[in-house]
């Protein structure tokens, strides 16, 4: 009997579903211990793996450069010594006659293609080191892209814009989506004005604090969940605590996937910090690392209409933050030009 | 042509799908639901880009749907792939719902089937594109109506695939049976997987399990990949792998077979196991338990909803860690026991009898009862 046969004593709990998860425990502490005991040890459990990229196309290998390389430099070698091993009785003898007589040819035509191979290997160990050298300045300089910032003063279901917000957006057709929805106390109130709405948030914290009350949040990255969006699937977009600290290349390539996504006649609406907000003492710590800086409202206005959006803006009583309002035009666009 | 159906009211509730193939799950889900549309009332024919040789009779070339276009039409577009019929129904005026039945991201054929995964990108925007028209979206499962919903579908309901489990109850076929059971005589386990032949399925995970299987508990252990292959270069690597591995005579790679052969093939199980990276409900599975075989299974995409806990659900594919499950499953009568009942009671919501009125529901908050 094995070691697991034994354990299965268990087996009298009277709660499938404890059964189960006993079962499972066992099982994590029968591998646990065949490890550490060497019956299987994770070299073999490699060798398996590469046995299997040994046969798989270069490009299935999950991209690396390095394991494709070595790949490469085992195979470069081209053995001119074929096998002599036969199941017939003379088979041996006639392959190894041939063999012989044919292997002053057979060597040199190898060894000239084994030379190739090994110079365009070479070839690539260098253009690999240089990728590597040039992947590592790149980290360096990379930009991190924006997080959300908010600030309590102006993000909240009482402040002056959200009123104006839903009003832009509760009648449209389509479904409307608010990022960052934080944990849905945006989606909430367009829901109870009619909206057909739902949110998407990138810290999933809040939106586990908020699915418990709203059914459709959703922790995902808004450019991750914009590009499943269908063309122009969506009848309103409200930004908020987004776009504020996004940098250049990253606010273009938000713009270009909203005209994607939201239909004709479709509004979207961005409510923005004010530079001076965004300097002000109030603003939280995620002001400071994001990689850019909020936009004037008249900035907004210009790149929409640009875009064939029909915009209109409100500045907060404060002088803190503004509402830009943008309708879509409603026959097509062209598809706007993506970000390079 | 048995295609053409008894003439009945007056609205019509016809499915278009890429290619009406009898052994696959979409295919066979569509002929059943031509069956429950009719009884219920409505006529329903089905249109094809490709017609498998065996169903020349049972449909029509998408093409020539115009021709039996009427007023009221409802369409049912049975969605698992890419499909010239996605670009042809979008453009119709027909009332639309999209059976969603998910299909293989591009990321699984990348670097092994560069014209599939074409085809999955193309899916995807096809999906899209429908969304705009469709007043419904069917989904078999919450993991593909999750997907339905993001690609812009706003009306969604989940209602289970059709699946006649009954056929597995059909005499096993006795070549096929008598080949299994010699083979049982020597001794050893069979594990079983059903499962077209391509990367994201995982068969090669499946032949790592039954390597380390062999050489920690039973070295007379064997696997069965019941499945046809749409991809030439993992099914070599995959022979590879097998020759390898010295498993040539312990890894049996059927291809497509019939029913009867299937029912032989689940009735020789000890076991099934599936370690497939994305399922958008896994049909295999339920006729696993039907036909009371334990399941063992990776718990990804919409696995771990289709089994419930009528199966080992786990989390990766470590090939020692399956292998112990597989062990466990194969050896302890009490969970085997579970498993099995725990099938048994999930059947009774995939059997037809339930799910058919759950789609003949679906399909009429879109068409209206029939007269």
């Amino acid at each position: 009997m094995s070691d697991i046969e034994t354990m299965t004593g268990s087996g009298s709990s009277p709660d499938p579903q404890a059964y189960v998860a006993q079962v499972m425990s066992e099982i994590e502490e029968e591998v646990r211990r065949r490890r550490t005991s060497g019956d299987l040890p994770p070299k073999l459990e490699r060798e398996l793996d590469e046995l299997f990229l040994a046969h798989s196309p270069v490009a299935g290998r999950g991209g690396d450069l390095t394991e494709a390389l070595r790949m490469v430099d085992a195979a470069t070698f081209v053995d001119p010594v074929v096998p002599v091993e036969s199941e017939r009785a003379a088979g041996t003898v006639v392959k190894k006659g041939m063999r012989t007589v044919l292997l002053w040819y057979v060597g040199w035509i190898t060894h000239q293609v084994s030379q190739f191979a090994s110079a365009v290997s070479r070839a690539l160990h260098i253009v690999e080191g240089r990728l590597k050298e040039l992947e590592r300045q790149v980290e360096v300089q990379r930009v991190p892209g924006a997080g959300i910032v908010e600030m309590p003063a102006v993000d909240r279901a009482e402040s002056w814009w959200v009123a104006p917000a839903i009003d832009a957006v509760k009648a449209v057709p389509g479904r409307i989506l608010h990022a960052a929805s934080g944990d849905g106390w945006l989606v909430r109130r367009i829901l109870d004005a009619g909206g057909d709405a739902y949110g998407v948030d990138p810290r999933s914290d809040l939106v586990e604090q908020g699915v418990l009350t709203v059914s459709d949040l959703r922790g995902e990255d808004l450019a991750d969940h914009l590009r499943a969006v269908a063309p122009a699937g969506l009848g309103a977009i409200v930004l908020s605590g987004v776009v504020d600290g996004m940098a250049g290349g990253e606010r273009t390539q938000l713009l270009h996937l909203v005209g994607l996504t939201l239909a004709p006649g479709g509004v979207l609406v961005v409510h923005s910090l004010t530079r001076a907000a965004w300097d002000g003492e109030e603003a939280p710590f995620e002001a400071d690392l994001a990689p850019g800086r909020p936009l004037r409202a008249t900035t907004w206005q210009r790149l929409l209409q640009q875009s064939g959006y029909r915009v209109t803006v409100a500045t907060g009583p404060g002088g803190s933050d503004y509402l830009v309002t943008a309708v879509r035009a409603t026959v097509p666009l062209p598809e706007p030009t993506p970000p390079r | 042509m048995s295609a053409a159906g008894p003439q009945g009211p007056p609205v019509a509730v016809h499915q278009f799908i890429p290619t009406l193939n009898p052994r696959d799950a979409t295919g066979s889900h569509t002929l059943l639901l031509r069956e429950v549309l009719r009884d219920a009332g409505w006529r329903s024919d089905i249109f094809a880009e490709a017609i498998h040789d065996d169903l020349a009779s049972e449909a029509y070339k998408y093409w020539v749907y115009p021709e039996h276009a009427a007023e009221g039409d409802v369409a049912i577009y049975q969605f698992s792939t890419s499909s010239a019929v996605a670009g042809f129904v979008a453009e119709r005026t027909e009332r639309l719902i999209v059976d969603f039945h998910n299909f293989t991201g591009p990321e699984h054929f990348n670097g092994w089937e560069p014209r599939s995964e074409e085809r999955a990108l193309l899916a995807r925007h096809e999906l899209g594109l429908l969304a705009r028209r469709a007043e419904l979206g069917l989904a078999d499962s919450h993991f593909n109506e999750r997907d339905l919903r993001r690609a812009g579908y706003r009306r969604t309901t989940v209602v289970p695939v059709l699946v006649d489990y009954r056929r597995l109850g059909a005499p096993p076929d006795p070549r096929v049976a008598a080949e299994l059971a010699a083979a049982k005589t020597g001794g050893g386990i069979d594990l079983l997987f059903v499962g077209r032949i391509v990367p994201s399925k995982g068969q090669h995970e499946l032949v790592k399990v039954l390597w380390a299987y062999r050489r920690l508990y039973d070295p007379l252990a064997r696997l069965h990949l019941v499945g046809g292959s749409s991809s030439f270069a993992y099914l070599k690597a995959l022979r590879g792998l097998v020759a390898d591995l010295g498993l040539a005579d312990a890894v049996r790679i059927t291809g497509d077979v019939s029913d009867a052969a299937l029912a032989a093939h689940f009735a020789a199980a000890d076991a099934y196991i599936s370690l497939s990276a994305h399922e958008g409900f896994g049909v295999p599975l339920i006729e696993a338990m039907a036909a009371d075989v334990p399941v063992v299974t990776r718990g990804a995409g919409a696995v771990a909803e289709t089994v419930g806990d009528a199966a080992l659900v786990l989390a990766g594919t470590d090939p020692l860690y399956v292998a112990a499950a597989v062990r466990r499953v194969c050896t302890d009568a009490v969970l085997r026991q579970r498993l099995v009942a725990a099938g048994r009671q999930r059947l009774p919501q995939f059997a037809l009898d339930a799910v058919t009125p759950q789609l003949v529901a679906a399909v009429t908050s879109v068409a209206g009862a029939p007269a």
